[in-house]
């Protein structure tokens, strides 16, 4: 086991194209940390580099401490888990998860008991004799996890290792994941495209977009207090709706609908007012009692088109004299409304998130009012 | 209707029937295809059929005519016959040195070009060279390299002071001589056919094996080797078959000589068949011939899918 600390890490390409541009991130010893980002934003390239199959431009790389820019990828005691699993496809199933042990000249008996102590584990335990060919997608998906673990390396790097299987499997393998995880404690960086194994799996989320660190922080952190609008409608589906509007000393516009500041918000954004913003309303703070939130301001949306999901309902509608963006929200699944009908959400002014409308960053706010 | 009557009626129909769309299909399928089904019988089988009958008759071209039926005396003389036995042996030598030897340098040479990544079309084009030309045209640009006494090979000997080398008169040297234009010639051929295995081969598990821990050697033995099984096999077999019918080279730069030093089984056909006339033995050389090279592949096909 072992800390990962990137340091002002960049990478370029021969052709001058920045991939990835003055990274810095610690990852704790322990720690499983999620790379989030769309995809060419340069989480792979990261984790490549940390892996050792991809040279680091410029900056310095640790694990556990030493610098490792310059060591063979075999040298570092990683493991990585590949999106399409990379599995030797001329071996079989044991080979595949012993190679890297036989490779290192670990003596034999040990290598059969790590290989079916992690069979049992991963329950492959009867494919051992089989080739990947002959398996599922879940259960390459398994083998190449084994062959990740068995060596008992001191971090995994995991390459969107979920992203093609489907999405019954992908459910359960995250939950595998979380609880091998749990058991192991091994540091585990996982890069993925998708906000929910983002926000089940990682202790902290690390958000990526064109090759730069966007924010860093635990899920709900993240979730609560987007730094600027790219993480705010990343996160989430639906993610939170981004309205353009107009903030004064008390209150922000949204076309003619007046959202009064709570008192800590307005302080908090006097230097700012008459400026034009981006509004964050994330889609679960619309309710329909007046009360069901201390500070909360009447809505009136004529609804779109309301999707039902099962457990819930989304209604996709418009304020009111407010025609540049439509508005989802989450409502309990009873919840019907026919288009062109109007509804009155309060919303709850409490979590409401203001974003400077040039540079697309939030503005400071008090955590709790 | 309910389930059962559906049943039934799904029994009750016919297994099978044409539509008179299907059939017309088919119909127009065979009428494309006979025009080369047509030039293949003609080209192929017609000549494979041909020499077959021939075998068994005493057909020379001196009494060019089926009249005496001779059973299986062409073959038994042939397999008799020392020069006959002699040429195989010698063919087999030059096969597995010419097809050995080009395997061994093609796939060195594939592997570092697959590792270049800069003027590649340049090497390409430079490779393709021999592989476009003329067999014949190969064999007298040789023999004109390796004359004894004015070929610019020896010249360029002489400059760093090696003895002069008598390629194509000497009994010892010919063969290997032979061995050497085929392989200049034709191992463009390996290399063009392993490289374009070698560049479809998935790159991850490549990667997996570089975190794994093995070297650039160990890559090459438990990865690329096995996963090029397939690619080698057939361009071993490609390469074998043309080998075993090497003809024009000998033709043009050692008829066979010195002495029979260089008599490919091929060219000692053609001699038997056109220089001794004798169709009919020559037509069973060739049948036995033919019977060697499938057996051969065959086994070498099975041998190589045992390995994967």
């Amino acid at each position: 086991m072992a800390s990962i600390s990137l340091n002002n890490i960049h990478k370029f390409y021969p052709n001058g194209y920045a991939a990835v541009r003055d990274v810095s991130l610690d990852i704790m010893d322990g720690e499983f940390v999620i790379l989030l980002g769309p995809s060419g934003c340069g989480k792979s390239t990261t984790l490549r580099m940390i892996a050792g199959l991809e040279t680091i431009s410029s900056g310095d790389l640790r694990i556990g401490g030493a610098r490792m820019n310059d060591i063979d990828p075999a040298d570092r005691d990683v493991a990585i888990v590949f999106q399409n699993y990379a599995l030797y496809p001329h071996m079989t199933v044991a080979d595949n998860l012993s190679f890297g042990l036989r490779l290192r000249g670990v003596d034999r008996g040990l290598i059969g008991k790590r290989v079916a102590t992690i069979a049992g584990m991963l329950g492959i335990g009867e494919l051992l004799a089989r080739k990947p060919a002959q398996l599922s997608g879940g259960q390459r998906q398994r083998v190449a996890l084994g062959r990740a673990l068995v060596r008992e390396p001191k971090a995994f790097l995991l390459d969107e290792p979920l992203s093609n299987l489907d999405a019954k499997l992908r459910t359960s393998m995250r939950t595998e994941l979380i609880k091998l995880h749990r058991t192991l404690g091994t540091t585990i960086v996982h890069v993925t495209h998708d906000q929910v194994e983002a926000m089940t799996m990682g202790e902290r989320i690390c958000i990526m977009k064109d090759g730069v660190i966007v924010q860093v922080g635990a899920p709900m952190e993240v979730y609560r207090n987007p730094v600027n609008t790219f993480v705010a409608g990343f996160l989430a589906s639906p993610p939170m709706n981004l309205l353009r509007g107009r903030l004064s000393a008390k209150s922000v516009l949204l076309g003619d609908t007046k959202l009064p500041l709570p008192q800590a918000l307005s302080a908090a954004f006097a230097s700012h007012s008459g400026l034009d913003v981006i509004v964050g309303l994330r889609p679960e703070d619309f309710h329909l009692k007046a009360d069901a939130a201390p500070m909360s301001v009447p809505l009136d949306i004529a609804t779109v088109a309301t999707e039902v999901l099962g457990p819930e309902v989304i209604l996709v509608g418009n304020l009111r004299n407010y025609d540049e963006a439509e508005i989802h929200i989450r409502c309990s699944r009873d919840f019907r409304s026919d288009p062109g009908t109007t509804t009155t959400f309060y919303y709850d002014l409490s979590q409401l998130q203001i974003f400077d409308a040039e540079t697309t960053y939030a503005l400071k706010r008090p955590l709790k009012i | 209707m309910t389930m059962a009557a559906d049943d039934r009626r799904l029994k009750e129909a016919p297994i099978a029937v044409q539509t008179a769309v299907e059939r017309r299909d088919r119909l127009f399928g065979w009428l494309i295809a006979s025009p080369s089904l047509g030039l293949l019988f003609l080209v192929i089988l017609f000549p494979v059929f041909w020499a077959l009958f021939t075998s068994v008759h005493d057909y020379t071209l001196l009494a060019p005519n089926f009249d005496t039926f001779n059973g299986l005396d062409n073959y038994l003389k042939a397999a008799g016959d020392p020069e006959f036995r002699h040429t195989l042996w010698l063919t087999a030598f030059f096969v597995a040195a010419v097809v050995l030897l080009e395997f061994a340098i093609g796939f060195l040479v594939a592997l570092m070009l697959h590792a270049v990544e800069r003027f590649k079309s340049v090497y390409y084009a430079i490779l393709l060279c021999p592989l476009l030309m003329n067999p014949v045209v190969v064999g007298l640009i040789w023999r004109m390299f390796l004359h004894p006494s004015l070929g610019i090979v020896n010249y360029l000997l002489s400059v760093i002071g090696v003895e002069p080398v008598n390629w194509l008169g000497s009994t010892k040297v010919a063969l290997w001589t032979l061995v050497m234009v085929d392989i200049w010639h034709q191992v463009s051929f390996m290399i063009v056919l392993l490289l374009a295995g070698l560049s479809a081969l998935p790159r991850e598990p490549y990667e997996a094996a570089r975190v794994d821990g093995a070297s650039a050697l160990r890559c090459f033995w438990h990865i690329t080797l096995p996963l090029m099984l397939p690619v080698i096999t057939v361009t071993l077999l490609i390469r074998l078959i043309f080998a075993v019918k090497t003809y024009d080279l000998v033709y043009i730069m050692t008829r066979g000589g010195p002495g029979v030093a260089t008599d490919l089984v091929s060219y000692f056909i053609y001699r038997t068949a056109f220089v001794s006339l004798n169709i009919g033995e020559a037509s069973a050389m060739s049948a036995i011939l033919l019977a060697v090279i499938l057996a051969l592949t065959a086994w070498l096909h099975r041998y190589m899918r045992s390995l994967t």
